[in-house]
């Protein structure tokens, strides 16, 4: 019975966020405001169970020695960011978030450079001409490794905004804004790809968990 | 004439919402399923998933939430079906804690219907904050992130853990990515410490992730429903992503219609106007 | 010293883990472990930065007794209610985790309010990309028609019914096209151009059968797939390593203090 009883609730919070279809309504509101509520308080559950309880909590118990002592440091920056909501001493949780900013900079700029910029460099330095088993695959291959070399220098010469497009920038940022649409086209195909998926699935929810239809 | 063109470029948006919420709903109800071709880059994660010999570790990270439910969760169930099948270990975590629930239901679920035993066959870690930081730092040892699993036993104490001591243990990172978290398991995990790669990505962020495929830094990428309606049919389950394969067909069709008509009225109208 | 110190922190910080990504040994190898530890736990509090204005938005409203206060009322509630079921079960579960299955948190709250909440807020968006699409998806001049004939081809070659139905949305675009050079040629009074725009138009009407009904009929999946793989893979690769150049060059403004937006 509690079973119907939910999903009857859950049908009733997806038809009252459809409703917005039609128009702005109180059933629409009343559903935004307990997602935006509830999320908030998942944030507040979430420091506690996966963060404060066993990192600080259990790690205090299970370390030892200077380890022990050392996790003193991040407890306290921690407490520094709930200084924020006392007004005189809010100043302190600047600490904290320079340190998460600042931690947030360095592995920025470790993962791009070595998990993106070198490999992916070094992919596009590809054979301008690629011998293939038959003709056709010959010509294939080299006219896919053009396209992915030019196409890539392109693109990025079209996003080198420090100098005017004339010239032999022109022409090749031309070219690479002609990539761009081929690349936008193709994002925005997945995109409706996605959303559509997501009706789906809330409509196999509606006929096939609450009416039964299906 | 030319008022039937005009009408043909300012079809009221309540209508295309009708058609749409139609397009959708009567191909469910028809409960038809189509036969597919997998996509190649759906086969080579297959294949790869195949090769792995019995009892290899494996992790799953949730890095989506309920937003991206009907892509990423069908997604999941077939991996879990598929590595529950041919008895690898599966350690699961994620970086989206809203999305946790679902993927640890989904684990609860299958392991039960393949009577596997928690901490012997599978073990779900949680969740820290931190992503970058928290994938560096398992790729040292695991304990330091992790020390216990998501009810707080010590991982020492569950015997699949024992075995566990960084990536170096772990023979697959399968990722659902509805976001950059796919970015960073590259960036980090691979770049640092080699650690094999599927993700399993939204259609939105699908194309992001060709790059990587180009430059072999992931082994595969299986995106969107379409993907997760591949891999279903490669390990033989029929699933919500296959059931999803007619609806979004039609809509598609459905959408590509209208952009058509949108722009015959759009063209016809820009003549007569010269 | 309000400021100093934190240019500091971020100095080092972000300094230690540049520095240990070249020389990963003692010390700075361990450092960065420890370093890579603590941002876990403060980054997780960090969530928590909001919170505070959110309920204070919200508290304002209904003690002003506006308009949608009622809502503002609903919000807090469902904030407090949804906390207190949590922290119900974290003292109740033998997991203390309310996110586990067995929790009544995760099996009724979890899955049939935050989930349904959740995924048809984005479900909704396609009904808005569908007239989006219809709305703004207007070949204008060559490179929207590219775009457009892109993300065609692109869905076409991704859907089960793509194959069939390829064919006759092809011959669709084409005769439009062709009708366009056509129209177009009528009103051009020189004969060179008029003659191109009207050749341009017979070649449209040409290519329907071997594009459309015997190259794309049988080939629009590895066509889809070759778009994928190569143009569209180079255009991204272009996006995505001028975005990477602008975050590197960004984390160096803040690890130097150059940038301070965030002490604000």
């Amino acid at each position: 019975m509690s079973n119907i009883i939910w999903t009857w609730i859950a049908a009733f919070f997806t038809l009252a966020i459809l409703s917005f279809l039609y128009k702005d309504n109180p059933f629409y509101k009343f559903a935004e405001h307990v997602y935006v509520g509830s999320s908030a308080a998942f944030m507040v559950l979430y420091v506690w169970v996966f963060d404060a309880y066993p990192k600080l909590v259990i790690g205090f118990t299970e370390k030892v020695g200077v380890q022990r002592y050392l996790l003193i440091i991040p407890l306290i920056l921690s407490l520094f960011i709930l200084l924020r909501f006392i007004k005189p001493l809010s100043w302190l949780s600047r600490w904290p978030i320079a340190f998460t900013v600042g931690m947030a900079a360095g592995l920025g700029i470790t993962g791009l450079t070595q998990g993106f910029l070198v490999p992916q460099v070094q992919a596009s330095i590809l054979p301008l001409f690629v011998k293939g088993s038959t003709a056709g695959e010959t010509i294939l291959y080299t006219f896919n490794n053009w396209i992915i070399v030019l196409g890539t220098i392109f693109t990025i010469l079209y996003f080198y905004f420090s100098r005017e497009h004339k010239g032999i920038l022109g022409v090749s940022s031309k070219v690479g804004i002609t990539i761009l649409m081929i690349t936008f086209g193709a994002s925005f195909g997945y995109t409706i790809m996605a959303r559509i998926s997501l009706l789906i699935g809330r409509i196999y929810f509606l006929l096939h968990n609450w009416l039964k239809l299906v | 004439m030319r008022e039937f063109f005009e009408k043909l470029s300012r079809i009221d948006r309540r209508i295309i919402y009708l058609t749409v919420f139609l397009a959708t709903a009567i191909p469910i109800l028809t409960k038809i399923t189509m036969k597919i071709e997998p996509l190649p880059e759906v086969v080579k994660a297959y294949n790869y998933i195949e090769s792995l010999p019995e009892s290899t570790i494996v992790m799953v990270s949730i890095d989506y939430d309920a937003a991206s439910m009907p892509e990423l969760q069908p997604m999941l169930e077939t991996f879990l079906h598929h590595a529950f099948r041919k008895n690898l270990k599966v350690i699961m975590l994620g970086h989206w804690p809203l999305g946790l629930p679902l993927g640890q239901q989904a684990l609860e679920d299958l392991a039960k219907k393949y009577n596997k035993v928690y901490g012997v066959d599978y073990v779900f870690l949680g969740y820290r904050p931190g992503v970058a930081a928290v994938i560096i730092n398992m790729g040292k040892e695991i304990r330091n992130v992790f020390s216990t699993d998501y009810k707080y036993t010590p991982i020492d104490s569950l015997p699949l853990m024992r075995r566990v001591k960084n990536y170096k243990d772990i023979k697959l990172l399968f990722g659902l990515e509805a976001g950059a978290v796919g970015d960073s398991w590259i960036q980090y995990g691979y770049a640092r410490y080699g650690l094999p790669i599927i993700l399993g990505t939204t259609a939105v962020m699908t194309p992001d992730y060709y790059p990587y495929l180009q430059a072999n830094q992931v082994i595969s990428v299986i995106g969107g429903l379409r993907g997760a309606a591949d891999y279903e049919t490669l390990v033989g389950i029929k699933g919500q992503a296959s059931i999803g394969m007619l609806p979004q067909s039609v809509i598609h069709l459905v959408i590509i219609a209208f952009i058509i008509i949108g722009n015959i009225g759009f063209l016809v109208l820009r003549r007569t106007k010269k | 010293m309000k400021k100093e110190i934190p240019l500091a922190i971020t100095f080092i910080s972000g300094f230690l883990l540049v520095l240990a990504l070249f020389i990963p040994h003692k010390p700075f190898g361990n450092l960065e472990e420890i370093f890579n530890d603590w941002y876990i736990i403060v980054s997780g509090f960090t969530m928590l930065l909001g919170i505070d204005s959110l309920l204070g938005y919200n508290f304002g409203k209904i003690r002003r007794k506006e308009k949608d206060a009622p809502y503002a009322l609903i919000l807090i509630l469902s904030f407090f209610l949804t906390l207190l079921w949590g922290v119900i079960e974290i003292i109740r579960t033998p997991e203390h985790n309310p996110f586990s299955p067995s929790s009544t948190f995760s099996r009724y709250f979890y899955n049939s309010i935050f989930v349904p909440l959740q995924s048809t807020m984005f479900a909704i968006l396609s009904f808005f990309i569908a007239s989006a699409a219809y709305r703004a998806f207007r070949a204008k001049e060559f490179n929207s028609a590219l775009l457009l004939v892109s993300a065609v081809i692109v869905m076409l070659g991704r859907i089960p019914l793509g194959q069939g139905a390829a064919p006759y949305v092809i011959t669709i675009i084409f005769l439009i096209f062709a009708w366009y050079f056509y129209s177009e040629a009528v009103g051009i009074t020189e004969t060179r151009i008029k003659l191109i725009y009207i050749l341009v138009a017979i070649l449209f009407v040409v290519l329907i059968y071997p594009i459309g009904w015997v190259y794309l009929r049988q080939h629009i999946p590895s066509f889809s797939d070759w778009l994928m793989n190569v143009p569209q893979m180079a255009g991204k690769r272009g996006i995505m390593i001028g975005i990477a150049l602008g975050g590197i060059a960004m984390s160096i403004r803040i690890i130097l203090g150059i940038e301070r937006t965030y002490m604000k």
